[in-house]
This record gives structure tokens, sequence and C-alpha cells, in this order.
């Protein structure tokens, strides 16, 4: 171990994984796990592996490749945020009952805070629900390391173990050593033994036994062999109090006893919190008077000990039960464990300089120039009054457009508008319904709603958002648009219009998202042909992301006329571009040019024609 | 030496903190941060933090930077917690009249903070025909006018030429005088 280079957590799990020997990587893009497989291409490609790396429709997909693809005895791995393991919990389950042959490394990356998550899920409870071990790094260089250690694991035990890191260790920067060498790869051995590989009911009477007995053994390992996960930093002077800390808190605490000196704490770090090794932890507490268990996000550690009478953690409410344990916060915790005064960083000059400032958070908005903030309007233009369910990706945010009522999870858009025109077939009311969903998430789990939504004969209009890329997660192809992980992998591109076809739709229509006016009228059209036919009509409102565009497109570049415009901010409110603002001072709107990248769809949204082309000198 | 650097998503400040660690890593150090992705890149407020030296969390606790580098007005004064009492605000006015308010000043004052402001934009506008997207370089060329973050400017044109796309690092390195001048 020679060099070092700056990674990306990610990079540096990636990195791990292509250097321990893994032959097949799947995944499904998902905030903040997205860089690593591409990443495990990169890697791959340089250190001369034939990896091979998928992304799979979606996780459960990605799952079943990844561990089908083990069973020979190959080294293979599965990679997805916290969300994505609910998708993937049907195989994850079944096959934690198995008797692996390869090495499966599940990488799951939790989003404590959440930062772009719909859940504060917490993966390790999935593992100990699973009873799978899990590995929780404190830092990239650490969660690189764990990449090799967890593939051990599970190859000499036959289990699947699972890697969780959490957002700021995958996106964290870091310098981190790297191996030149990669570990050899294994030849695919599949002996056909179904017993072994069926998952029948008769299988469960001697599965589950053995992999109790295999979490026995493993707890077992966890308290003994491995002192570099699990270990106890000593404090310099009198322990005043013993934290147990797991994943980034014990990064920060780290810290904190450096810079601030404080001698007064001892920590004992668990980096294997399931199966956890309670021996290790029981001798720990029984040494001290006060215990603080820091872990994200739930209370998998806490938990998991037999006795909490001493514990002060996320269990009883003393660390707040939901949230991301920031720097400042984890002081404060300290503080108030052993009394001590806390020290405010409140300055009230600032706060109320902001507020004469006017100056709030700046939320996440669509991009300027975004194709679904064009489509969002034409829809509200065209129907003001429907019920508009969407799904998970950047057009979430036309939340701000007020373009979406309701969001549950991947492909439930689809779903939700077959509930919603459900319960109004009940009343026996005509209440328009036209679901939006992305491209990438129609066919991550969309395909299966709509099929079901032709057979059952519901009414409403889907609306594809087809922009060319899973865009929110950095960018990654889908099946649309049919290019690979690796260049010049090319893939088969599926057409969105014969998928729908092919599920029964028979309205289907591709057109042009920025084209505000004569979408109007599409949109209407669609949801009459709906109503009549008392079947799903698909529009497909087709513009690439603007992130993506290597030239930009012929610029429209627009003009406010100050005389025109009122002031009604109607185009601010329904339409929210960044590029438009209102000054407050003249009572008009105008274009704010550090923002607006001149696609000149704002010119229909302005009712009275205040925007528009500007003659370009 | 700690760093926070905040503006709105889009700006490009991700690649300043590659030029950080670049520079460190040049000189042997070692380095930490924590880049923001998903959501919170699509316009929204975005907060970076990077460490340089013996460091294992990626977060810099609020009152301990060194230097907020602030791509925006507003999301300084957001973020102004961040820095330690006698720290280095490098900012971006886009209204500096705004920014003269009493109560901020005088928190400024009192907190001992070393402000070095530049108006970005205009800059940009004048000489560079308005394009927006060299701002991250010009904040960087700012901070070394300043003479703050234990970089010098030497180091930060080595960096740039490193990083940037070839055919853009002639006009970045320009971007990075002009920074390194108005802030000087
Ligand atoms: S530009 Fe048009 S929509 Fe916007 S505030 Fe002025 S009149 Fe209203
Ligand atoms: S032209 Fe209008 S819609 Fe397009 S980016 Fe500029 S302000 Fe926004």
């Amino acid at each position: 171990m020679s060099k070092r280079s700056i990674l990306l957590g990610n990079e540096a799990i990636a990195r791990g994984i292509v250097e321990a020997g893994c032959e097949i990587a799947t995944a499904y893009p998902g905030t903040p796990s997205s860089e690593i497989l591409p990443a495990v291409a990169a890697y791959s490609d340089q250190l001369g592996t034939k990896t091979a790396v998928e992304w799979g429709a979606n996780e459960k997909v990605a799952y079943e490749m990844a561990v089908s693809a083990s069973f020979g005895g190959k080294r293979t791995c599965c990679i997805m945020k916290q969300v994505g393991l609910n998708v993937a919990a049907d195989p994850f389950m079944s096959t934690a009952h198995f008797d692996l042959k390869g090495g499966f490394l599940l990488v799951v990356s939790d989003d404590p805070g959440p930062h772009s998550s719909q859940t504060e899920q917490d993966s390790r409870y999935f593992a100990m629900f699973a009873k799978v071990p899990c590995f929780d790094p404190s830092t990239a260089e650490e969660a690189k390391e764990m990449v090799f250690d967890a593939y051990d694991l599970s190859e000499r035990h036959g289990i699947v173990t699972m890697l969780r890191p959490t957002g700021k260790v995958d996106h964290a920067r870091q310098d981190v050593p790297l191996r030149d060498e990669v570990l050899p790869p294994k030849k695919d051995e599949f002996k056909k033994d179904p017993k072994r590989w069926v998952c029948l009911p008769a299988g469960v009477r001697v599965n589950h036994p053995r992999l109790n007995d295999k979490n026995d053994v493993i707890r077992n390992e966890f308290e003994k062999d491995y002192e570099k996960y699990n270990y106890i930093v000593p404090a310099k002077g009198t322990a005043r109090l013993g934290i147990i800390a797991g994943g980034t808190t014990f990064a920060f605490l780290s810290d904190m006893i450096r810079t601030s000196g404080r001698d007064d704490i001892e920590i004992l770090k668990i980096g294997t919190p399931v199966p956890l090794p309670v021996k290790l932890c029981e001798e720990f507490i029984a040494r001290h008077e006060k215990v603080l268990v820091l872990e994200q996000t739930y209370p998998v550690i806490e938990t998991q000990l037999n006795d909490r009478n001493k514990i002060m953690g996320r269990w009883n409410g003393f660390v707040p039960r939901a949230g991301e344990l920031l720097p400042e916060l984890i002081e404060e915790i300290i503080a108030k464990c052993l009394g001590d005064e806390v020290e405010t960083s409140i300055d009230e000059d600032v706060l109320s300089a902001m507020e004469e400032m006017q100056i709030t958070p700046r939320p996440p908005m669509l991009c300027p120039g975004c194709p679904h903030r064009a489509s969002f309007f034409a829809i509200r233009k065209a129907l003001p009054k429907a019920i508009t369910p969407s799904d998970i990706g950047c057009y979430t945010l036309g939340i701000m457009q007020k373009g979406i009522d309701s969001a549950i999870d991947m492909g439930a858009a689809v779903t939700a508008a077959s509930g919603f025109y459900l319960a109004s077939k009940v009343d026996g009311e005509e209440r328009p319904v036209v679901a939006t969903i992305g491209d990438s998430t129609f066919f991550h789990s969309g395909l299966t709603g709509l099929a079901s939504a032709v057979y059952n004969r519901h009414a409403f209009v889907l609306a594809i958002l087809d922009n060319r890329i899973t865009a929110m997660t950095g960018g990654q192809s889908s099946p649309n648009v049919g290019a690979k992980l690796r260049k010049g992998d090319q893939g088969v591109q599926i057409d969105l219009e014969q998928v729908c076809r092919g599920c029964g739709v028979s309205y289907i229509k591709t057109v042009e998202a920025y084209d505000v006016d004569e979408n109007v009228d599409v949109v209407k059209d669609a949801w009459a042909y709906a109503w009549e036919n008392k079947e799903p009509a698909v529009l497909i409102f087709k513009h690439p992301c603007i992130t993506i565009l290597k030239e930009p497109p012929t610029p429209r570049p627009v003009r406010m006329d100050p005389e025109v415009c009122i002031g009604c901010k109607y185009c601010i409110t329904s339409f929210n571009c960044p590029g438009l603002v209102f000054d407050e001072s003249s009572k008009k709107a105008y274009i704010d040019e550090r923002y607006c990248v001149n696609c000149g769809v704002c010119m229909s949204v302005c009712p009275h024609g205040a925007i528009v082309l500007r003659e370009e000198a | 030496m700690q760093f926070v650097i905040v503006g709105t998503g889009g700006q490009g400040i991700l690649f300043a903190s590659k030029a950080l660690g670049h520079i460190a890593m040049e000189k042997g150090r070692s380095v930490v941060g924590s880049e923001v992705h998903g959501m919170a890149q699509r316009g929204g407020s975005v907060v970076s933090h990077f460490k340089v030296g013996e460091y294992l969390s990626p977060l810099v606790k609020v009152g301990e930077a060194d230097v907020l580098l602030a791509f925006d007005q507003n999301e300084a004064v957001r973020n102004l917690h961040y820095l330690r009492d006698g720290g280095t605000l490098v900012v971006n006015l886009y209204d500096p009249k705004a920014f003269q308010n009493d109560r901020l000043q005088s928190s400024l004052d009192r907190r001992k903070i070393e402000v070095h402001p530049i108006e970005g934009y205009s800059i940009l506008k004048e000489h560079m025909g308005g394009r927006f997207l060299f701002l991250n370089v010009l904040i960087l060329g700012a901070m070394c006018g300043a003479g703050v973050g234990g970089v010098s400017v030497d180091e930060m044109n080595q960096a740039i030429s490193d990083l940037a796309p070839p055919r853009f690092v002639e006009e970045n390195l320009k971007v990075l005088k002009l920074g390194h001048e108005a802030a000087r």
C-alpha cells in the first residue's frame, strides 16, 4: 500500500470492490450511493479487470442478478440506497437464508438527515431483520478496508454481508490508500443443487437454524477478531463518561478529542453493529458510571444491549430520536450528559440582520430551462382541477409549481392515479387525474402499475417526463436511452411508446415538452379520451435534461417589458423559474440573468404578454 | 485549516474544494471534506466542508472554520456561525448595499471577522462576457488575493491548470487573476 489519492467515499468503496476481485457489480442509482457503480467501471478498466457493471432497471432486479451470479463462486456485489433496499427486500430476505458459495456484498447507503430521501430508515435494522452481518464505516478509508473483510466473511460463512455507509461517508472527499494489485478472480463453478438454491418452505426448517448458528459464530468473531473495527480509545485523563459510537459520529468524536484536548471521555468504537459484539459492550459499560450511545440513525446498537439501565441514547430519547448527529449537536449532548454549560452559537445581531435582509434558505428547484417545468405548467393550465400524483426524481421538485399532489415512492405515480380514479369512480364523478413520472422511474416500477391500470380499466392520463436521463442522481442512463455504463458498451434501446402499446394502452402521444401552448390542448384531449374509453392515456413529454446538453440549443433570449408587466406574479408562482424574480420596489417581475438560460419557455407563461423575445443586437 | 464553502447549487462549489484538496495533497497533507449531492444541488442552498490536516470527520463544527468562502452574500450571512472569531470571509456580493446592514456589520466587527468582498457578477460581466460559470475560480482567486487559507496564488495557478478541462485552462487562469486583483 503505497499510493494515496483523494477520493470520494463512494470512489473509495468502488476501488475496494475492484481490488477485492469482485467480478459482477450491479446497482440502481440513488443518492447518496450513485457514484459507486460508475467508479467500479472506471477502476476496473484502469486495473484491467473484466468486472461486469450493470444498472438494473430497479434494485430488486439488480440484487437478484448480482446474488445469483455469486452462486457459482464468484465475488459479486449490489449497490443501492436505503429506500432501494425496500424494493429489494424480497430477494434480500430469501437469500439471507441461503448457504451462499461466492462472496456477495450488499452496499446500502443511508441518508440520515435526510438530504435527498423520503425516509430516514436505518439499514442496519434491515440487517438485523434478515440476520445478516453489517459493517458500519466511520470514514471513507475504513469503508474501503471493510469491503475486503466483508467479502472474506461472506465467503467463509456463505452469508450475505452488508456494508452500510451513510451519506457523510459516501460524499466525504478524503485521501485514501490504493493497492496496485487486485485479488485473483474465482472461477464460476455453479453446481445444480435445488435444495441449496431453491427457496422452498421446507428449506427454511434447515436454513433458519443454520442462519442462527452462523450469527452466533460471527458475533463471536466480532467480539475477538475484529479489533481493527471494534476498539477502545482510552481517555487521556480520568474518564467521566463512556461513549459507544458507530459510523460518522466516531469520526467526529476523534476530531473533537484531538482539537479540544478533551481528556475525560473513553470511547468504544463499534464498526460491526450487527450482530453486535455484546460482551465487548457490556464490559465497557460495566467500567463506566454513565454511558452514552451515539449512532446514526436508529438505536440499533442500543437495542441489542441486554441491560439499558445506564444507557443514554436514542432509544430512551436522551439523544434525539430522529435526524443527523451533527458535530455541534453531539457536543451539546455530551455537555448535557456531564452537566456542563453549553455555549450557544446564536448571534442575535445576525438573526435580526437576516430578518431585515429577508434571507431564507433557498430551496432546491427545477433548473432554469428544465423541460419538466414546462410540462407541469401545460398540465396545470389544461386541467386546473386535476389531481396530479407524481413520483420520485427531479420532477418531485414540481411541488414548488403546485404540480404535485402526492408522491409515495418509485412508481407510485401510476398506482396512485389508479387509486384516485377508483375513489372518484365510486362516487360516479368525473375528476381528471394526470400522473407524472420520469422515464427511468417508469422502468423502475411504473410498468407493472400501468399493466394493472389497463387491465382494470382506470381512466387517467399518464405523463411520462422523458428527459433522456436519470437526472437527480447525477445523470445515469436508463432502458429507453439504451446507453450503458461503459462507453462503447451499447445496450438495446427500449422504445417507450412500444412498451406502453405492449401493455395495452391505445392512446399514446409523444410531444415536445417546451411547446407549452400546443401541449395544453394535447393534455385536454388525452383526458377526454381516457375518460370516455375508461382506460389510461399516455403522453410522453420529451426534451433532454439541460444538464446533459453538450451544446446549448438555439437560444431564445427573452426580455421583460416593464410597460406591459402588471406585477401579478403569475409567472413566479405558477412557473417558478429561478430566472424570474420579482422586484419589490418597482412591483414588476424581471429576468435575473445570473440564472436565465434563454430557453424562451416563459414567453408562453405571462398571460399579459410581458415576456417577449429580445432582438439580439 | 478548516474551510466552509457556501452558495447555491450549480455555482461550481465542488470545484473549489477539489482545487483546495489538490493543493494540500501536493504538499503531502491529509484532507477530508464533504460534498453535496442530489436534491440539494438543484439550485438550493449548498454547504460544503473541507479540512486540511489530521482530521477524520468531514464536517466542520459550528464556530471552528478558519475561512468561509461564500459564492452568494445571503448564503454568507446564513452560514456566518461556522466561522470562528477572527476568521476570514471571502464573499461574492450581488447587492453590496444590503450587505451594509448595521446589525450584520456590528456582528462582523465584534467577532473580528476579516471580510474580503468582491462583486463577482459585475467582474464577470465586464471581462468574461457574463459567463457566470467562472464564479468558482474567481472566488478562489479572491481567496489567494486576500492571502488566507494558506494557499498562494502560484499554487492555485498550478491547481487550476491541472484540474480545469484543457480547453478552458487559459480562461480560468485569466479569471483567477481577476479574482486575485479584486481582493487585494
Ligand atoms: S411578467 Fe406577466 S405574469 Fe409575471 S408578474 Fe409581470 S404580468 Fe404577471
Ligand atoms: S427564458 Fe424564461 S423560462 Fe427560460 S430560463 Fe430564462 S427566465 Fe427561465
